[in-house]
């Protein structure tokens, strides 16, 4: 995958974050806003980026193998930093189910983390989800 | 609809104070748009602190933005009437520090207003029957110049042009695009996670993340932070998303601004003509 190719980037980001939403069962508003305050302010993906991401011509028809084969592909850096935003998505309610943990373990997987890399990618997760959540982190 | 006549009856039977309100934001339209736009804001906050007290607990944020904010986390207001409020809330704090505000742009929100109200009188009195008729703008009280129509509609088309980039902005933040179907989209993704969860079970992968996640989620931030091997890292972490976050609200921030400006703009290129 071309680096230079933001929208699909974007589309990895956007499905990633949905499906550890959904695996967490279910979509609160605050994971909805999240997702693309992350796209925008961590991952740098303009308003005109993150709309045409979610276009059906671009997200309708990839699995969740084409993303992980995807994610991959990028370089480790970007990944890291959608790993890290995953996890923020499953660290806003406090409370993992055994379908994020599998997710999160296969995004770990494709990209390659060690268990310290992985540590402090959720590391990061909590302290951005702390600053997204009204009342900090709490429940 | 006669000067007697009002379209916001309906409001008595289920708040009075509220109904109150419309129906001044509805006599100051014309005559007084940012009078109207003070009264509907007033109006928002009204309802905003019933839906309140009827509906969540705890403390209760005094400022109407999160007030508003908490009600739409909170699954009590849906994000159609969410946004209406918001808008009602952004140009009636506009009119208040100064910023004049156009007759078609108090009409727009006194539309909004009244769509919000049927939602509105349906919550606060569970199975009561409220059948909209369709709002009626009240009549300027002397006819429009063609100057005055023509200002109008150029108010209109910006009002118009400001909606669609507020919507844009909008569904650029949310995780499901406008024309995808959350449901079919869900249920797909779900099939496909448990299908990769079987491979993986039946391949012997033990989900060996699971105690090593609970242990992280069940550590205290501060605890994380203060730890030799994390504490740099979390830190550089926070002032860098603290940083990049306080960008993206300066962005939304400054084109609410140019918003408001490009409404100014036209009010004073009218101001010079007359």
């Amino acid at each position: 995958m071309s680096e230079a190719d933001p929208i699909q980037v974007a589309t990895l980001w956007f499905l990633s974050a949905r499906t550890m939403a959904i695996a967490g069962e279910e979509i609160p508003s605050l994971q909805e806003s999240a997702t693309g305050l992350y796209a925008q302010a961590i991952l740098g993906f303009t308003e005109d980026i993150c709309l045409k991401a979610k276009d059906a011509a671009h997200i309708k028809n990839k699995t969740l193998i084409d993303c992980l084969s995807g994610l991959r592909q990028l370089p480790r850096e970007l990944s890291e930093k959608i790993l890290t935003g995953v996890m923020m998505i499953s660290y806003s309610d406090r409370s993992m189910k055994p379908l994020e943990v599998r997710w999160a373990s296969m995004l770990a997987s494709a990209i390659e983390v060690s268990p310290d890399e992985f540590q402090r990618c959720c590391v990061n997760a909590r302290v951005i989800a702390s600053m997204l959540r009204p009342h900090g982190a709490e429940s | 609809m006669s000067d007697q006549e009002t379209n916001f009856h309906f409001l008595e039977r289920f708040d009075k104070r509220v109904a109150q309100l419309a129906k001044q934001a509805e006599e100051y339209v014309h005559t007084d748009p940012d009078s109207c736009m003070f009264k509907l804001r007033l109006m928002v906050e009204t309802m905003a602190k019933k839906l309140t007290s009827l509906q969540m607990q705890g403390d209760i944020s005094k400022d109407l933005g999160a007030m508003l904010g908490s009600l739409e986390r909170g699954g009590i207001v849906p994000r159609r009437q969410a946004d209406s409020m918001h808008a009602i809330r952004r140009d009636g704090n506009a009119a208040v520090h100064g910023s004049p505000t156009p007759v078609p742009t108090a009409m727009r929100r006194l539309r909004e207003a009244y769509k919000i109200s049927g939602w509105f009188c349906k919550i606060v009195k569970r199975g009561s029957k409220v059948k909209l008729d369709e709002f009626i703008p009240p009549h300027p009280p002397d006819p429009l110049t063609k100057e005055s129509e023509d200002f109008h509609k150029k108010i209109d088309i910006l009002e118009e042009s400001i909606e669609e980039r507020r919507i844009a902005t909008r569904e650029s933040l949310l995780m499901f695009g406008p024309q995808e179907d959350v449901q079919e989209v869900t249920r797909r993704i779900k099939e496909e996670l448990v299908a990769l969860d079987n491979v993986a079970a039946a391949a012997g992968e033990p989900t060996i993340d699971a105690d090593f996640v609970a242990l992280v989620m069940a550590m205290d931030l501060e605890q994380i932070e203060e730890d030799p091997r994390h504490g740099g890292d979390s830190r550089q972490a926070r002032r860098e998303a603290e940083q990049q976050l306080e960008q993206i609200k300066k962005h939304l921030a400054d084109r609410e601004n140019e918003f408001l400006e490009e409404r100014t703009f036209l009010m004073k290129q009218r101001d010079t003509i007359c």
